[in-house]
């Protein structure tokens, strides 16, 4: 008799039967009621300062935050509608999926691959624009991938890139956002694959820095930095010259593995559809 | 049933009868999967999922006329003064004897609503599991074998097992074999449903359920699969944009 579970069982032995006439609804559910005179929105019963000829209380300032409640200005979530966010995604539970065979390590993993799992999810309304890998669960980090994120620190990349792996850090706008992290329900829609914009200027300094492992910096620059990281985290960096699977890197301008911009995936006839037109196909491919 | 602790979770087992019989002869015992019909029995989702079985199919048809929908001319009944009577304007008027209801229920009006998937699948497992703690669940290893169709057998077979007065059997297809189907007919309170129409309603109904191995291989499969599945937004997406429906 350990669990809650069993006990309730057990508990149940000796109750009458669960039948038609033994039912009653959970006591913990709130149920609107309205009393009387409640129905209605509260009409205007009580009479301010203003209205009785009064003053008003010290610092009043006409009804906005006056000084002494303004001061200091917390400003922690200005703006955090317009602000990017990455949902973050430890280490630990990217491996754990590894593990349960939700992702494949031996293909490249990018946004689509997480989010396919189902068991980690990012919604563009909300400004998602991508992943943020955490270090937690760096010490128990063993899986050798390829994997493309939106932002990751300095200990996240030496746990992947001890293990063998490669990191990338890569930069969607919004649109290309909702079109890679559920490509079916895009494909769906019958739009042109879009071309993936780059970073805004707040975003253009991290994403061009080998230390990120940006994806628009400089190849031998990052390769570079994987040599001083190496030797700062004291392990020994792997050869992936020869290795195909860690090679692999998406266009700047490319959303999905495979496919261009401006390609439309029709799902019904299972065709792939490319632009002929001439100025089209300049446009995509600058 | 790989996960499970048997110290935490003690392995349900059950014997498996045969139907060829008026006496019980115990064949086999076969285990159930704890998380079917082993769960912590949910016994306030059991009362929303009879609720719903109940509510989403009720229509209530009453509608009072308003004062314009009721026979009668607009015409002032009596001049404004001079009379002695109150003051009146038309004959229908709410206050009136025979008069309109100003805000009564109009018309059919629907109760129609989609418990939500996941509440569904724990009401039957809740259900399953309260009916396995409570002795009222039978595994049978097929129907096939009830040597006649006379309704007589049934009943007392049902009797010398103590099978409860109602009794409902399930298996696997909806076409169930000649013998069960004749003998079970003229009785209401012993029952034939497939798995497919396992509900929580009818469980209620029965006090007692009667498995066959086939059915309760299909049960666990199923709602294993509905546990343990992750795109459950997707699913529950498609049922919130019918659940708009006005009649």
């Amino acid at each position: 008799m350990s669990s809650p579970t069993e006990k309730a069982l057990h508990l149940l032995r000796y109750l009458p039967r669960v039948s038609l006439n033994n039912l009653s609804p959970n006591p913990y559910f709130k149920k609107k009621t309205y009393k009387v005179g409640q129905y209605r929105p509260r009409e205007k019963i009580n009479k301010s300062n203003r209205e009785r000829l009064r003053f008003w209380p010290v610092g009043y300032e006409g009804g906005r935050v006056p000084f002494y409640l303004k001061i200091p200005i917390e400003e922690y979530y200005k703006n955090h509608k317009y602000r990017r966010q990455y949902p973050p995604l430890t280490l630990f539970q990217l491996q754990l999926m590894i593990d349960n065979k939700a992702i494949d390590p031996e293909e490249p993993i990018d946004l689509t691959s997480l989010c396919n799992t189902n068991f980690y999810r990012i919604d563009p309304r909300f400004n998602h624009f991508g992943v943020h890998l955490t270090d937690e669960g760096c010490n128990e980090f063993r899986a050798k991938v390829n994997i493309e994120v939106q932002y990751a620190r300095e200990p996240v990349i030496a746990a992947i890139e001890r293990n063998g792996g490669v990191i990338t850090a890569a930069y969607y706008d919004i649109n290309s956002v909702i079109a890679l992290h559920r490509p079916m329900d895009f494909f769906q829609k019958g739009e042109p694959i879009p071309k993936r914009m780059l970073p805004t200027e707040d975003a253009v300094e991290y994403y061009t820095d080998p230390k990120n492992r940006g994806y628009l910096a400089d190849p031998q620059k990052v390769e570079e930095e994987r040599q001083i990281l190496a030797q700062k985290y004291g392990y020994k960096l792997p050869d992936h010259s020869r290795d195909p699977i860690m090679n692999i890197r998406k266009d700047p301008r490319q959303v999905f593995f495979g496919l261009e911009p401006g390609w439309v995936v029709n799902l019904r006839d299972r065709q792939i559809l490319r632009p002929t037109d001439p100025d089209l196909n300049q446009y995509y491919r600058d | 049933m790989g996960n499970v602790n048997p110290k935490v979770t003690p392995i349900r087992e059950v014997w498996v009868e045969s139907m060829s019989s008026p006496e019980s002869q115990k064949l086999s015992i076969v285990p159930l999967h704890p998380s079917v019909f082993g769960a912590f029995p949910r016994v306030d989702l059991i009362q929303e999922n009879h609720k719903w079985q109940t509510l989403y199919k009720h229509i209530d048809w009453k509608w009072l006329p308003t004062r314009n929908e009721l026979p009668g001319t607009t015409r002032k009944p009596w001049p404004q003064k001079g009379t002695g009577r109150a003051r009146a304007k038309g004959v229908r008027a709410p206050q009136w004897k025979n008069g309109g209801w100003v805000v009564g229920p109009r018309g059919p009006r629907t109760y129609f609503y989609i418990l939500p998937f996941p509440k569904r699948v724990k009401g039957l497992i809740s259900m399953l599991s309260a009916k396995l703690a409570q002795d009222d669940l039978k595994v049978v290893d097929t129907l096939d074998s009830i040597p006649t169709d006379n309704s007589e057998y049934m009943e007392e077979l049902c009797s010398a097992r103590g099978w409860g007065p109602s009794v409902l059997f399930v298996d696997t297809s909806d076409l169930f074999p000649r013998n069960i189907s004749l003998a079970t007919h003229p009785i209401q309170h012993i029952n034939l449903m497939p798995v497919y129409g396992l509900n929580v309603f009818s469980m209620l109904k029965h006090e007692t359920l009667v498995l066959t191995l086939d059915a309760v291989q299909e049960i666990e499969t199923k709602l294993l699969f509905q546990l343990r599945r992750t795109d459950l937004w997707d699913v529950m997406s498609k049922i919130k944009s019918s659940k708009t429906l006005r009649m």
